[in-house]
């Protein structure tokens, strides 16, 4: 493309490490002792406890029913990533096709009612949901741990403005050929879809697999601990009876963190430029 | 809004069946007790409640630190919302013109979002913190005597900082998809119509990306008045003073801490009328201008 | 007399071996907010209670924090999903306590089950705050704690002072303090320990209807002269360096101290177990200071802080009995030494302070008797506690005025009247809703 100039390296690099530093610091303090971090702050360098607290986070067995670990924490965190990001997808690339490319009576209040999932946001309306999955019989279960996350709009809404940025002549073009709405959805549609449904798919996951206040409420069951009820659970101290084990708590944050990055890394190469299949 | 579309009786209805299935049984049937339950003053438990009609309402619009909040969440929120977006464009945009490291830049860039708003929170008390926090350190040390502990003005940098810094990575994200979308064909063009870059930005790209953009603006207000009580509530939790509290992170304190059925049902309510109207004028006002 | 017990283990082993496969574990659930380390305690104690006996097979799980644990027990309650126990803080008691027919209370459940409940069982400061106005508890107390005051042994010796007993000798030794290089005192908690346990070490009214143990309360009492004063002396001392405010968070105020800025810190009974961790110092504990110009001599006892443990109502006869023999092997004088020694937390009852004692342990941790020996102290009207409706809301309403206090922005006059006028409009609100 264009020359690439220091300037736009140097601001990519400022960018850089104004995100990751953070991150590195967390990685460094988690090898230090609980004492350490309490009395000196989060750490820059490399400490002497990362065998001890890593080793502990990882295959420690621990809770109740003495099988809670990090490997099951994970799990289910991915569990909760992977289901809420498939499930959005799934269902809101179609509504957004529904709304944008068919002209049906009540089109545009229903989008509007779909919108309207993003002004109550769960936290607000946790009590009543709660009645909704115990009534349905869905408590201390995936699906219900999921399904009610699922109900807000913003897939949705993101694919709509994406449809409606898709050329006329792309559709003009299709029906020429004879396509009915089912093969140009399929077959055009999609693939013209795949920067954006990668992009949504990166977000929604790390939304589901960060979701810390519904899993709390409504599982009862240690065997679907996530891994943020894991680090909330470990700083929670009260008034300075022990010191929170904050090389833990930060080891299982930066663990936390991994799966997400290799999600990015699997989709990157659908963040392709330009639109080769689309240049007739 | 003219566009070729389909003529089909029933595809559209089923198309949109499961969306609408979710929301009515997963959101507009409970957000509806919510808003029930604004008209009544009940005890947590449900075993005795009495209808108040617009009680509540009152109750909480005329509480003086009601009105002093929502100036807070105006400002909290134009600020984070504009910062995060304004960064994120930026970097969106240099990482899109580089050819070369583009992979590990978008890597590195994007890394961030994964970070859980409890880890967030925690780290800024950590970075921020009086005795040991590097952050509350450097601020100091450019004279600024810095105290967000006992100073509402510091307390609500702080939390506006690691809002923001969250936040950037996700529009880092939407921005960059947005970017790519652009068919390769118009970009080149461009380059070869428009050689300087500050001017190819504000005529050619700036036009394409508004799609995206107009979400992003969409999202971002709403995530700086819904999703950012994760960060207040570890870091200052409204302190001091309450000067820190946002409308939704009242509602969070009254609500889910405080037990107050009825006043935090009124105050969301409030807030989804609030944040409605905003988005309706965003609809109407900028979504005219966007070309699809 | 071997042989006879030997048949009568025998015996029982058998009995319970047949019970054991006519009728599968009765489960009773508990739902706590106990994480980290504590934690683990409450999942040991659990697993001895349930292999001290095989009728009854009780799960603990851990719900998030005191709110979130709280919230959890209102949404299943209203989903018919109740736990059989579960763990309310302070400032929630009013909500549990005072939502007719939630909970079952503790002493009406213990004497159904054969496990006879007696008040004077238990210790002095701690049996009353959960309890009604005849001394009947309607929660146990479970994690509980007073305030005391922890002081750097090395900062006084430089300084050539003594421990305050009063705020009277505070204000004599806090100038030597400062000139030693020390801010002489901070505190962690000023709703708990500057105001709740201010007005129970005084022995003043903190609301009406006895503190709201006999009716709904609806007036504060926050706002009076004696509170004025304290906090117009506070915020003097905070002005001449002698008094340190660094916001409202607990572990802010308490870091000061393990850094030795400030020579002495107002926290809580439990702490010297994070305190010996973390300070490179000598420390001691004594109790908390008063006004000895408003007891006029008399040294009255504080109350708890913490949580207690409720049952919820609407559970079949057998889970109740399942209950109750938790109830009872948690206040067992052995559960309880072992909860005390592993968290810090006062035990319960005398007979668990009795064996504490014998064990020497006291002797080993002399500061952990501090905050029992002060709960065991003069106990007059108004050492019970308190049970006020949206109290978690109240405490924000002292907080947000304290700050604004010891920032400098507002009067203690204006703050007292703002506490007061906010705290009488939200009682007012809970007294509605629990018509």
């Amino acid at each position: 493309m264009h020359r690439i100039k220091l300037t736009d390296h140097l601001i990519l690099i400022f960018g850089v490490l104004f995100l990751l530093l953070p991150i590195w610091v967390v990685f460094a303090s988690s090898t230090h002792r609980p004492e350490t971090i309490l009395n000196q702050g989060l750490q820059f360098w490399i400490g002497d406890y990362f065998w001890e607290t890593y080793s502990a986070v990882l295959f420690d067995n621990t809770g109740f029913t003495e099988a809670v670990n990090a490997v099951l924490m994970l799990k289910n965190s991915l569990i909760l990533g992977l289901g809420f990001s498939v499930g959005k997808i799934l269902i809101s690339t179609i509504a957004a096709y529904a709304i944008v490319y068919f002209r049906f009576p009540a089109g545009s209040f229903f989008f509007w009612i779909i919108f309207s999932s993003l002004l109550l946001p769960l936290e607000v309306r946790i009590i009543p949901s709660y009645e909704v999955v115990s009534k349905l019989g869905m408590l201390n279960s995936y699906t219900g741990l999921i399904l009610p996350l699922i109900a807000s709009a913003t897939a949705t809404f993101f694919f709509r403005q994406f449809y409606k940025s898709v050329p006329e002549e792309i559709l003009e073009a299709a029906r020429i050929d004879g396509a009915g709405p089912f093969r140009f959805f399929v077959d055009i549609l999609l693939p013209l879809s795949k920067t954006m449904i990668a992009a949504i798919f990166i977000i929604m996951f790390v939304v589901g697999w960060n979701q810390y206040l519904w899993p709390i409420l409504m599982t009862t069951d240690e065997s679907y601990f996530t891994v943020v009820m894991g680090i909330k659970q470990i700083l929670n101290d009260l008034e300075g009876n022990r010191i929170p084990q904050y090389n833990k708590a930060l080891a299982l944050s930066f663990l936390a963190m991994l799966p997400p990055v290799m999600v990015v890394l699997i989709f990157q190469r659908w963040f392709v430029k330009g639109l080769v299949e689309s240049e007739k | 809004m003219k566009r070729q579309q389909f003529d089909s009786s029933t595809l559209p209805y089923l198309l949109i069946a499961p969306q609408l299935a979710i929301i009515f049984i997963f959101f507009v049937w409970p957000a509806a007790q919510a808003v029930y339950q604004s008209f009544m003053l009940e005890d947590p438990f449900g075993l005795a409640s009495q209808f108040v009609g617009f009680d509540n309402f009152i109750d909480v619009v005329s509480n003086e630190h009601y009105a002093r909040s929502a100036l807070f969440t105006a400002l909290f929120s134009g600020l984070v919302a504009f910062l995060s977006m304004a960064i994120a464009l930026l970097l969106a945009v240099k990482a899109d013109g580089i050819l070369h490291g583009q992979s590990a830049y978008k890597i590195m860039l994007t890394w961030v979002y994964a970070v859980a708003p409890a880890v967030a929170g925690m780290m800024g008390v950590f970075l921020f913190d009086r005795s040991i926090g590097p952050l509350n350190h450097l601020f100091n040390a450019t004279g600024w005597p810095f105290n967000p502990q006992l100073d509402v003005f510091d307390a609500s940098v702080t939390v506006i900082l690691v809002s923001v810094w969250k936040q950037i990575s996700v529009n880092f994200i939407y921005f960059l998809a947005g970017l790519q979308s652009i068919p390769r064909a118009v970009r080149e063009a461009a380059l070869i119509d428009c050689r300087n870059g500050f001017r190819r930005f504000w005529t050619v790209t700036l036009p394409l990306l508004a799609p995206t953009g107009f979400f992003v603006l969409v999202i971002n207000i709403t995530y700086a008045f819904f999703e950012t009580f994760g960060v207040i509530d570890t870091m200052t939790r409204g302190a001091p003073g309450g000067g820190t509290a946002t409308l939704v992170y009242k509602v969070y304190q009254d609500g889910f801490l405080g037990a107050d059925i009825g006043g935090s049902s009124a105050q969301s309510v409030i807030l989804m009328i609030l944040v409605l109207g905003l988005t309706i004028v965003q609809f109407r006002v900028l979504e005219k201008r966007i070309h699809y | 007399m071997k042989a006879t017990k030997t048949i009568l283990a025998a015996a029982t082993g058998l009995a319970m071996l047949g019970a054991g496969a006519a009728n599968a574990a009765t489960e009773i659930t508990f739902w706590h907010a106990m994480g980290g380390g504590l934690g683990e305690t409450v999942n040991t104690i659990a697993k001895d209670f349930n292999a001290s006996q095989s009728e009854y097979k009780l799960t603990p799980i851990y719900k998030g924090g005191y709110e979130e644990t709280m919230t959890a027990g209102i949404a299943a309650f209203r989903a018919g999903e109740a736990p059989n126990i579960i763990q309310i803080f302070d400032a929630g008691s009013a909500t549990i306590i005072n939502a007719k027919g939630a909970v079952y209370p503790v002493a009406k459940l213990l004497n159904e089950n054969g496990v006879p409940f007696h008040a004077e069982d238990y210790i002095s400061g701690v049996r009353n705050f959960y309890a009604d106005s005849k001394g009947d508890m309607i929660g146990m107390p479970f994690n509980s704690s007073t305030p005391v005051l922890y002081y750097n042994k090395d900062a006084l010796a430089k300084a050539g002072v003594q421990p305050p007993k009063t705020w009277e000798e505070f204000e004599d030794i806090a100038p030597k303090l400062k000139k030693a290089g020390y801010i002489a005192l901070s505190q962690s908690h000023t709703p708990w320990i500057f105001s709740e346990n201010f007005h129970s070490r005084h022995n003043i009214p903190l609301a009406d209807e006895n503190n709201g143990f006999d009716g709904v309360a609806t007036k504060i009492n926050y706002n009076n002269e004696h509170m004025r004063m304290h906090f117009s002396k506070a915020r003097a001392w905070q002005q001449a360096g002698l008094f340190g405010y660094y916001g409202s968070k607990w572990g802010d105020n308490q870091k000061p101290f393990i850094d030795q800025e400030v020579a002495m810190w107002l926290g809580s009974s439990g702490s010297f177990g994070g305190l010996k961790s973390s300070a490179k110092f000598d420390f001691g504990t004594t109790n908390l200071p008063y006004w000895n110009s408003i007891t006029k001599g008399e040294e009255y006892t504080t109350f708890i802080g913490g949580a207690a443990l409720f049952a919820f109502s609407g559970k079949d006869k057998a889970e109740n009995e399942g209950v109750a023999r938790f109830f009872q092997f948690l206040t067992k004088p052995e559960t309880q030494v072992f909860w005390h020694k592993e968290t810090g937390y006062v035990p319960i009852t005398n007979a668990a302070y009795t064996l504490a004692k014998e064990t020497g342990y006291y002797k080993d941790e002399p500061d952990a008797e501090v905050g029992i020996q002060q709960l065991n102290q003069k106990a007059a009207a108004n050492n019970k506690g308190y049970r006020l409706g949206y109290y978690v809301q109240i405490r924000e309403v002292m907080t947000r005025e304290y700050d604004q206090v010891f920032a400098g922005t507002k009067s203690v006059d204006d703050a007292f009247a703002a506490i007061e006028d906010g705290a009488n409009k939200l009682l007012a609100r809970f007294a509605k809703t629990v018509q």
